[in-house]
């Protein structure tokens, strides 16, 4: 590997490594309430990686393509998850969130597009599962055993449990945007849309009608304000506290008629972030079950007694035997081993016996090379 | 540097100083150079015979120049380690415990190291004690002959009861360490530079042992003849004589030991460990090297205990 390549390589690892972190702390943030110059900060980051990352997935398509080995690159070198952990993020996530964050708007709909409203952030946040996959690019930087066959199993298994996870995740979300389910979201739409109602019928943004107004909303806390023709009506916090806590995508604003209703995301925004970051905790916890437990059962039972015995039918010198744990003697790897141990390392000493310069010696051209030159 | 002694030494010392020859005793490090030059010996001819070496010599001149220095380069390594070994190392009181009367240590390590001197000017002798060497020189009977007196199983019982050597741990170290340094003694005889050997295991007939053991009991007065006899038979396979002395027995096997031992060798994760291994192999191997299958088993189980 060249000296650009190895450097490039290592700024891909460090960049997984803090967008894993960026990814949790997101979350964390939005659970915890930061304020939403911290929020704004990370979501900025976010986009920064979703952009870094697309470039890079772009870069060794191109590189991949120009070798004519594209698709080894997608599917045998798991091109996919790079294309999946990066431009989806960047299309439907980070990169609309950047968007209503510059131009500083947010989404208005009449109270029966309420639901397409929530579906469009929904769709957002949905797509953020997909950040989880990023775990297993960092996995598959990992050499973590010394046998590229073990490497490849793990990063088979890895990849089949995480993607299943996340698109199950993805596919169940999903699903319940389009089927009723009493879902969080779903409870606080229709208290939503229940109380914009009754505000409409009762005619409770009308002029005079403030302290009643004002009783009314103070029973249900999803409502940030009310303005009608262009005046506060009601309004539960002042502007400082607003523009300090609440980004875009932390409210939307409903129309009926000529009355203005700030809706409050952000109970959704959290219950959503508090899923996002068990999810990730539980992926985080696969990979290192089967980092730390599969991956030394792997080599315990499959590729070390492999490499022993490799290395006993390819170097003279190498006389070591297979250890045979008792309890897996009867695979099949450990079958074959015993007879190498039992028949094959016997057969080799006797044939080695008295030819003494039919040993292998530890040293090699390699070790004299300078002098001749 | 000009004379072709030099450019040998300096190219033997560079191999030498190797670390790819780190854990291996003197004469294996000379072994694994022959192998070296006899391996790759269509490379290096061409170049060693170039004008900056040895203008004008074909290999097999050059290799007798270059084996020549090595073993000069060994023996001072060897022999100074043997002295340290004969003087410093082993104690020869066991022998008042077999009926000798007064032992002059001096005396005793002098006369060895002579017949030592002599034997080692001889090729096969050479790699004949390269095993037994290797035992001696990483001390491997030592750690042995500790289980054996702590297990108090077969073999302390062939030493102690078959044998009947009256005697304490340190003096049957003394005893097999002196016999492993007597095993190539069945080299004091060969006829027309081919010994007697079988080339595969190493073992010589009874009648041929028989022979040495006269020769050496001329070379070795002061030394009582049952070490001289242990020695021997050391060479002798128990198949051929089931009578051959337990230290004998031992010997032959950590001698044979000592040829393959590399110390601080890093063992692949899943391959047993060497001691463990090579014994798992000597145990399967028994008829063909000669040992004695019991003394296998027992040496197995303190290796597979210790992890060696």
């Amino acid at each position: 590997m060249s000296k650009t390549r190895s450097f490039l390589e290592n700024i891909v690892i460090v960049a997984i490594v803090l967008v894993l972190i960026q990814t949790l702390l997101e979350d964390v943030a939005i659970i915890l309430g930061w304020s939403r110059s911290a929020r704004e900060s990370l979501m900025l980051a976010g986009f920064v990686f979703d952009l870094f990352f697309t470039v890079e997935f772009l870069s060794r398509s191109y590189d991949a393509f120009r070798h004519r080995r594209f698709s080894q690159y997608l599917w045998i070198e798991r091109g996919w998850i790079d294309f999946l952990a990066a431009v989806p993020l960047l299309v439907f996530n980070s990169g609309p969130s950047v968007i209503a964050w510059y131009i500083g708007g947010v989404a208005v709909a009449g109270s029966g597009g309420m639901l397409n409203v929530l579906k469009v952030v929904k769709a957002i946040r949905i797509a953020r599962v997909l950040r989880l996959l990023r775990v297993l690019k960092i996995f598959r930087r990992i050499k973590n055993a010394d046998s590229v066959m073990a490497q490849r199993h793990l990063a088979t298994i890895s990849a089949m449990v995480v993607t299943v996870f996340v698109f199950t995740l993805l596919l169940l979300s999903l699903a319940g945007a389009a089927v009723t389910l009493p879902t969080l979201d779903q409870t606080y739409q229709r208290q939503v849309s229940a109380a914009i109602e009754h505000i409409e019928q009762e005619q409770l943004a009308a002029a005079g009608n403030e302290a009643e107004l004002a009783r009314f909303v103070e029973t249900h806390p999803g409502i940030i304000s009310v303005e009608q023709g262009g005046s506060v009506r009601y309004a539960r916090y002042d502007q400082a506290y607003l523009n300090e806590n609440f980004r875009p995508t932390d409210y939307t604003v409903l129309e009926q008629g000529t009355t203005e209703i700030f809706v409050d995301l952000t109970p959704i925004n959290r219950e959503q972030a508090a899923n996002n970051a068990r999810y990730f905790v539980i992926i985080v916890a696969i990979i290192l079950v089967l980092m730390l437990v599969y991956s030394p059962h792997f080599a315990l039972t499959v590729s070390d007694p492999i490499h022993v015995m490799r290395r006993g039918l390819a170097e003279k010198n190498y006389r070591l035997e297979v250890r045979v744990p008792r309890q897996y003697r009867d695979d099949d790897v450990y079958r074959l081993a015993n007879e190498y141990n039992r028949v094959y390392l016997p057969m080799k000493d006797r044939e080695a016996a008295g030819e003494e310069s039919s040993g292998t010696s530890s040293l090699t051209m390699g070790d004299v090379k300078d002098l001749f030159e | 540097m000009n004379s072709e002694s030099e450019k040998a030494d300096a190219f033997v010392q560079r191999l030498l100083q190797n670390p790819a020859l780190n854990g291996f005793s003197a004469l294996q490090q000379e072994e694994q150079i022959l192998q070296f030059l006899h391996g790759n010996a269509a490379q290096l001819a061409p170049t060693l015979s170039s004008s900056q070496f040895f203008p004008g010599k074909n290999w097999n001149q050059i290799f007798a120049v270059l084996v020549s220095s090595l073993t000069r380069a060994i023996d001072r390594t060897l022999f100074a380690d043997l002295q340290q070994i004969l003087t410093e190392r082993i104690d020869y009181t066991f022998l008042e415990l077999l009926g000798q009367q007064r032992v002059n240590q001096e005396a005793l390590s002098k006369e060895l190291l002579l017949v030592m001197k002599k034997l080692l000017q001889k090729q096969e002798a050479r790699r004949g004690f390269t095993g037994p060497y290797t035992a001696l020189h990483f001390a491997i009977t030592d750690q042995y002959v500790d289980e054996i007196f702590t297990r108090k199983s077969y073999i302390h019982f062939e030493l102690t009861k078959v044998q009947r050597l009256r005697m304490g741990k340190e003096e049957v170290q003394n005893f097999i360490q002196t016999n492993l340094l007597l095993k190539p003694a069945v080299f004091l005889i060969s006829a027309g530079g081919q010994s007697q050997q079988d080339r595969a295991t190493g073992m010589v007939q009874n009648q041929f042992a028989e022979k040495v053991l006269g020769v050496l009991k001329k070379e070795l007065r002061s030394m009582p003849e049952q070490v001289l006899q242990s020695a021997v038979h050391s060479s002798v396979s128990f198949n051929a004589n089931r009578f051959i002395e337990a230290t004998a027995r031992l010997a032959a096997i950590l001698g044979a030991r000592g040829r393959s031992y590399q110390a601080n060798v890093k063992v692949d994760r899943g391959a047993d460990s060497p001691d463990k291994s090579w014994l798992s192999t000597a145990r399967r191997n028994y008829k063909f090297y000669g040992f004695d299958i019991k003394m296998l088993d027992e040496l197995y189980k303190i290796a597979a205990e210790n992890v060696w």
